[in-house]
């Protein structure tokens, strides 16, 4: 509509400035003027082709005169025509004008329009993704703040146990110290006594020493005596011995003068019998005499020897007794130093045993100290775990904060910024609205969480049942395929581990399937004839039925024989298969 | 003659199914399912059935083995981590009475690539040596480049001659 009318404005407008310059009418613009103008001298060309070049000019002039003429009532004519026309053209031209006018105001309407509509659609466009985005970033927080809840419970979890632990060392300590000071008085005690015993047994030492030079000075004192005693023993024996000796010569002596005295009284018998013989028995008298002055002296002299000897016996005896007196005087020390050396060895004992003590008790004492350090060590790890924990708790409570501060601010980024600016309270206050929301929004995540939970249990029961269910079916799916114990068999390992797989295993089956039954069904016999064992292992089907195939497949291949009857399998209906048909 | 061509999974058998049947590279998807093709080669017409090398459609690899005259087996030479499956399947492969007396041919393909094994280094993983009664060869080969392909089929269409 708008084209046209411009079109034809734009010819009026081409028309209407040079209505007298008709010679130079553009072709484009008003082919009818040409050709109505060309028409007309057409004719007079025509019939002066033969005239020479001077009347030609002259006509030529002629003729352009009379073009003028033509064309000065064709100008005419066209004023008059424009006359007529130039209302009706005002009109219009105040019409399209105003049409244009319109039409334009319209077009940049339009245009403003449409770069609204387009702004509109760009900031829709940025406002849906700027949702989008938001929406995520929500998620994203929210999943953030659930894991750092999570992990700060878990950190908190493990300081109050840590901090137990820390607690039962700190009492396991304590009680250890306690135990440790015990011992350690104990074992100063302990010492004490040590000492004590110590001194004792340097006491007793000293005194077994000096029993022992005086039981060594006893000892040679014994053996002089001894000594001298057997030196006397022998004296005595000697004595003895020259006693007996004595008593033997008195004994004879005795019989020599019992002899001698026979012989005197013989003698005296002689002489008074022989009484002449005075003189000679005189001598014989003096020599009696004499003999008997011997026998006296050497009676006397026997005499003298006894109580010589009785005396020497009785001196040696009395010796003996004052000797026997200090042995027993001596045996009487011997056993009191037997009685000392064994009170000194039991002493010795004694000392053995509170050595032991003590050194059982040193040992106690480094064992305890051992342990102290054991629980020093440990109490300082824990104490090491225990700020470490305590840091990352407050990295994790600082990174928490600074999360739900990005939240808040992301959530509410324009109009929080602005009231912060306003007054601070109502900030503070969004704030704890704002902790408040989230607070229960993680309440209800928690409540989700749990509901997540308890129905991925349920998908797991019903996950268990599905695949108890399809267990029971794959045995009758690839009874072939599963007759290879192999691991590659698809779905026997398949449909017991996951049920995606499973379906994916059964997607690619069924595709499978399709594929070979439509290649089957498609190409040539030639091919169709090895694609028979495939068809029927995918359709399960029976080794009668797929004789069958082959014996339709190999009729359809020759040129000759006869068509092979059906087999029961294909009739579902009948229950005998080996009836054939009438 | 009736040719299988086996391999795991993204080995290159359509690839090199459709390098030696057109001698151009095609754009390829996973095969669920396989494709035959009638190959020309010297004078030979060739039935090649390209089977399908995903795990869960490898079990029906044995409905086509009956009337198989070779096999080409199609191992990408850059995947160490599969190479002990590519194994198994291979020796489970030819235990199959039905494939007795397939000759074998084993393709390292994507010899193109960095990092490739070498034949010696991938038959002594596939325990290839170790194979008796089975006439075996093994080639590397790119189904992209085009290379190997040649020498590959020209021992396979000798070693069928020879048996004939």
């Amino acid at each position: 509509m708008f084209a046209k009318l411009k079109k034809k404005i734009a010819e009026e407008a081409a028309v209407a400035p040079r209505p007298a310059g008709a010679a130079r009418i553009p072709r484009s613009v008003s082919k009818e003027s040409i050709t109505s103008v060309g028409a007309d001298s057409g004719d007079d060309f025509a019939s002066d082709g033969s005239s020479s070049r001077e009347d030609l000019s002259s006509q030529l002039f002629r003729r352009n005169e009379q073009i003028r003429k033509l064309e000065v009532k064709l100008s005419a004519s066209m004023r008059k025509f424009q006359e007529q026309n130039e209302a009706h053209q005002a009109s219009r031209a105040k019409m399209a004008e105003g049409m244009a006018l319109a039409l334009e105001k319209k077009d940049k309407e339009k245009k403003m329009l449409q770069t609204q509509l387009q702004e509109m659609r760009e900031q829709s466009l940025n406002l849906f993704q700027k949702r989008d985005e938001i929406d995520e970033l929500e998620g994203f927080q929210q999943q953030e703040i659930a894991k750092v809840k999570h992990m700060l419970l878990k950190k908190e979890e493990s300081l109050s146990r840590t901090e137990q632990e820390l607690e039962a060392c700190a009492q396991e300590l304590t009680q250890a110290k306690a135990e440790l000071q015990e011992a350690r008085s104990e074992s100063s005690s302990l010492r004490k006594d040590l000492q004590d015993l110590q001194q004792q047994l340097l006491e007793l030492q000293a005194q077994r020493d000096e029993l022992m030079t005086a039981e060594t000075n006893a000892e040679n004192k014994i053996t002089a005596l001894e000594l001298r005693e057997q030196e006397l023993q022998t004296v005595i024996q000697q004595l003895s011995v020259d006693l007996q000796n004595i008593t033997f010569e008195f004994a004879e002596k005795n019989k020599l003068t019992e002899q001698l005295q026979e012989k005197v009284s013989s003698l005296e018998k002689k002489l008074e019998r022989n009484l002449s013989g005075d003189e000679h028995v005189q001598e014989l008298l003096k020599e009696k005499a004499a003999v008997e002055q011997r026998l006296e002296e050497s009676r006397q002299q026997v005499l003298t020897d006894r109580t010589q000897h009785s005396e020497a016996v009785s001196r040696l005896e009395s010796q003996v007794s004052g000797l026997s007196h200090n042995l027993s005087i001596i045996s009487g020390l011997q056993n009191e130093m037997s009685s000392r050396e064994a009170v000194s060895v039991e002493i010795a004992k004694a000392l053995e045993e509170t050595r032991k003590q003590r050194e059982e008790l040193q040992q106690q004492v480094s064992h305890l100290n051992a342990l102290m350090k054991e629980k020093d060590q440990l109490l300082d790890e824990k104490c090491d775990l225990l700020l470490k924990q305590k840091e990352e708790l407050n990295q994790l409570s600082q990174e928490l904060e600074e999360s739900t501060r990005a939240l808040n601010n992301e959530h509410f980024p324009s109009p929080e910024n602005s009231v912060v600016e306003q007054n601070g309270e109502v900030a503070a206050a969004d704030v704890t609205q704002l902790q408040k929301d989230n607070r229960e929004l993680e309440q209800q995540i928690a409540e989700k969480n749990k509901m997540i939970k308890q129905l991925q249990q349920r998908m797991t029961e019903l996950k268990k049942t599905l695949q108890k269910e399809l267990k029971i079916r794959p045995d009758s799916e690839v009874p072939e395929l599963r007759e290879k114990a192999n691991s590659e068999v698809p779905n026997a390992s398949v449909t017991v581990t996951n049920n995606s797989d499973l379906n994916d295993s059964r997607e690619i089956n069924f595709e499978y399937l399709k594929h070979v039954v439509l290649k089957f069904m498609s190409c040539r016999e030639s091919e169709a004839f090895h694609l028979i064992k495939a068809v029927s292992v995918l359709l399960n089907f029976s080794q009668e039925e797929e004789n069958m195939l082959k014996e339709t497949l190999e009729y359809k291949m020759s040129w000759f024989g006869s068509k092979p009857s059906p087999k029961g399998s294909i009739r579902p209906s009948i229950s005998s298969p080996r009836t054939l048909w009438p | 003659m009736r040719i299988l061509i086996l391999g795991l999974d993204g080995a290159g058998k359509t690839t090199i199914l459709y390098r030696l049947q057109v001698g151009e590279v095609v754009t390829t998807i996973p095969t669920i399912g396989f494709n035959v093709e009638t190959v020309t080669y010297k004078n030979l017409k060739f039935q090649v059935w390209d089977l399908g090398g995903q795990t869960s459609i490898r079990p029906y690899w044995r409905c086509y083995y009956s009337n198989t005259d070779a096999v080409i087996y199609v191992v990408d030479s850059c995947d160490r981590d599969r190479i002990g499956t590519s194994k198994s399947e291979l020796v489970a492969m030819l235990e199959e009475e039905e494939l007795k007396k397939a000759i074998l041919v084993v393709f390292a393909n994507k010899q193109d690539m960095e990092q490739a094994m070498t034949p010696t280094e991938m038959a002594n993983a596939l325990g290839l040596p170790a194979l008796k009664d089975r006439k075996w060869q093994i080639f590397k080969t790119s189904a992209t480049k085009g290379t190997g392909l040649d020498e590959a089929m020209e021992w396979l269409v000798e070693a069928l001659k020879s048996r004939q």
